[in-house]
C-alpha cells in the first residue's frame, strides 16, 4: 500500500500564510512519526502554530517550512507525565488505533493551561457544533420576533395566541450566499433583514393597527435590538407619565427630568 | 513536512458531509480522468479507489478556490498556484452545484466567519453574547467587531 497523498505544498503555504493563528508558542515535543517509540530526553523545542484544527510545528519562528502537522480531529487533550519528571506536559490522544499520543510540554503552568484549552476546542466538529447552535438561536430569535409582530396584526386584540399561518420569517439554512472564491466570502445579509439604521419612522406602522399602548405597531423586518429597545422605552415613558399624573393628582403632568 | 497518515486515514472513515463517485483528474499535465469515491470530511476532501478502504489521497480545503469548469464539472485549486487544478466530473449539473456549495463552506475559515456573523446578529437582537454559555466569549478567534470581507 503506497503512502497516502496530501496537497503538502498547499498545506505548507497555508501554514505560513497570514490566515489567523489561534495559538502560538514554544513547546517541547517528543512524539510524532519518525521518532523513537518511547519518549526520552528533554525533547525538541519547536515553534508551534495552531490554525483551526491544524497544529503545525516549525524549527524556529523564522522557518519557511513546517516540520510537522497534527490534524486535531477525533482527539482529546490530557495532562501527562512527561519523561524525566518534566512539568507542564500534556498529550494529544487519538481514538484511532495505532496512533500514538503526541506528547508536548509547555514552559510554564499558564502556557500549559492555555495550550490545553486551545487544543481541546480546536476541532472542526466542535466549531461546527457551536455554529449550528448559534444558527438555531438566531432562527429562534427571528422567529419569535416574527410571531410577536404577526400577533399584533390580529385586530381582534387577542395578542397572546399567535396564528401559525403566514410565518414570514425567512428560513435560515445558510446565512451566506456562497461566492465564487472560497478565500473571500461575501457576507450577504438574508433577504428581508435591513442594515442597521436609526430611522424609527419606518416601523411605526399604519395607524389602524396601533390599538392601544400595549400593542406593538406592525413594523417591517427590522431585527435589531436597539429599535425594539427604543420602542419599549417609549411605551415605558408613556406609562410612567400616566402614573405620575395619577400620583400627583390634578397637578400639571410634568415629567421629572432628573429621575433615576 | 511530517504528518501522521494514520490520523488522516482514521479521519477519512468518519461520517462525511458529502460522498459520491466522481470522475477525478489530477493537476499534472496528461493526467487521465479516473473514477474515485470522493468524500468530504470536515475540511478535507478524501479520494479513494472505488474498491479500496484506504484513501489514495487527501486535499486540505483551506484557502481553496472552487471553480465551475463545465455544466457538470468543477475544479479545486489553491491560492499559491491557481492554475494547478484538480478536476472533478459530476453526473449532473445539480450534483455539481451541490458539491461546489459544500466545498466552499468546508473550510475552518468559513466557519469562523459564520460564527462571528451569527454571534454579532444574536447580540444585536437579544443584547446577549451567545458564546458566554460556552465559556469561549473571550477567545480572540471569535472576536466581534467589523467583519472584513
Amino acid at each position: 500500500m503506497g503512502a497516502m497523498k496530501l496537497n503538502e505544498r498547499s498545506v505548507a503555504h497555508y501554514a505560513l500564510s497570514d490566515s489567523p493563528a489561534d495559538h502560538t508558542g514554544f513547546l517541547r515535543t517528543w512524539g510524532g512519526p519518525g521518532t523513537a517509540p518511547t519518549p526520552s530526553g528533554t525533547g525538541r523545542r519547536c515553534w508551534f502554530v495552531l490554525k483551526g484544527n491544524l497544529l503545525f510545528s516549525f524549527e524556529s519562528r523564522e522557518s519557511r517550512a513546517p516540520l510537522s502537522l497534527v490534524v486535531l480531529e477525533g482527539c482529546t487533550v490530557e495532562l501527562a507525565e512527561a519523561p524525566v519528571s518534566e512539568e507542564f506536559a500534556f498529550a494529544i490522544c487519538f481514538d484511532a488505533p495505532g496512533v500514538r499520543p503526541h506528547l508536548l510540554a509547555a514552559d510554564g503552568p499558564a502556557a500549559q493551561e492555555a495550550w490545553v484549552k486551545a487544543l481541546s476546542r480546536a476541532s472542526f466538529s466542535y466549531m461546527r457544533l457551536v455554529v449550528r447552535e448559534l444558527e438555531s438561536q438566531l432562527r429562534e430569535a427571528r422567529h419569535s420576533l416574527a410571531l410577536h409582530r404577526h400577533s399584533s396584526w390580529k385586530a381582534t386584540g387577542s395578542h397572546r395566541k399567535p396564528q401559525a399561518a403566514d410565518r414570514r420569517s425567512p428560513g435560515l439554512e445558510n446565512g451566506y450566499s456562497p461566492s465564487k472564491d472560497c478565500s473571500s466570502v461575501d457576507l450577504v445579509e438574508e433577504r428581508g433583514s435591513k442594515p442597521a439604521g436609526p430611522g424609527l419612522a419606518e416601523w411605526q406602522g399604519p395607524a389602524s393597527l396601533y390599538l392601544d399602548g400595549r400593542q406593538s405597531p406592525a413594523f417591517p423586518e427590522t431585527s435589531y435590538f436597539s429599535t425594539l429597545h427604543n420602542w419599549y422605552g417609549q411605551e415605558i415613558m408613556e406609562l410612567r407619565q400616566r402614573w405620575l399624573r395619577r400620583v400627583w393628582g390634578s397637578g400639571p403632568a410634568r415629567e421629572k427630568q432628573d429621575g433615576p | 513536512m511530517r504528518y501522521n497518515e494514520k490520523e488522516l486515514q482514521a479521519l477519512s472513515r468518519q461520517p462525511a458531509e458529502l460522498a459520491a463517485e466522481l470522475g477525478m483528474r489530477g493537476p499534472k499535465k496528461g493526467s487521465v480522468l479516473k473514477r474515485r469515491l470522493v468524500k468530504l470530511v470536515v475540511n478535507f476532501l478524501f479520494y479513494f479507489r472505488t474498491d479500496e478502504a484506504e484513501p489514495v489521497g487527501a486535499l486540505l480545503l483551506e484557502r481553496c478556490r472552487v471553480t465551475q469548469e463545465e455544466p457538470s464539472g468543477f475544479s479545486i485549486s489553491f491560492l499559491e498556484d491557481p492554475e494547478r487544478k484538480y478536476h472533478f466530473a459530476c453526473c449532473s449539473e445539480e450534483q455539481c452545484q451541490e458539491w461546489m456549495g459544500a466545498l466552499r463552506r468546508a473550510s475552518y475559515e468559513f466557519m469562523r466567519r459564520s460564527l462571528i456573523f451569527y454571534r454579532n446578529e444574536i447580540q444585536k437582537m437579544t443584547g446577549k453574547d451567545p458564546l458566554e454559555q460556552f465559556g469561549i466569549s473571550e477567545e480572540a478567534r471569535f472576536k466581534l467587531g467589523g467583519l472584513k470581507a
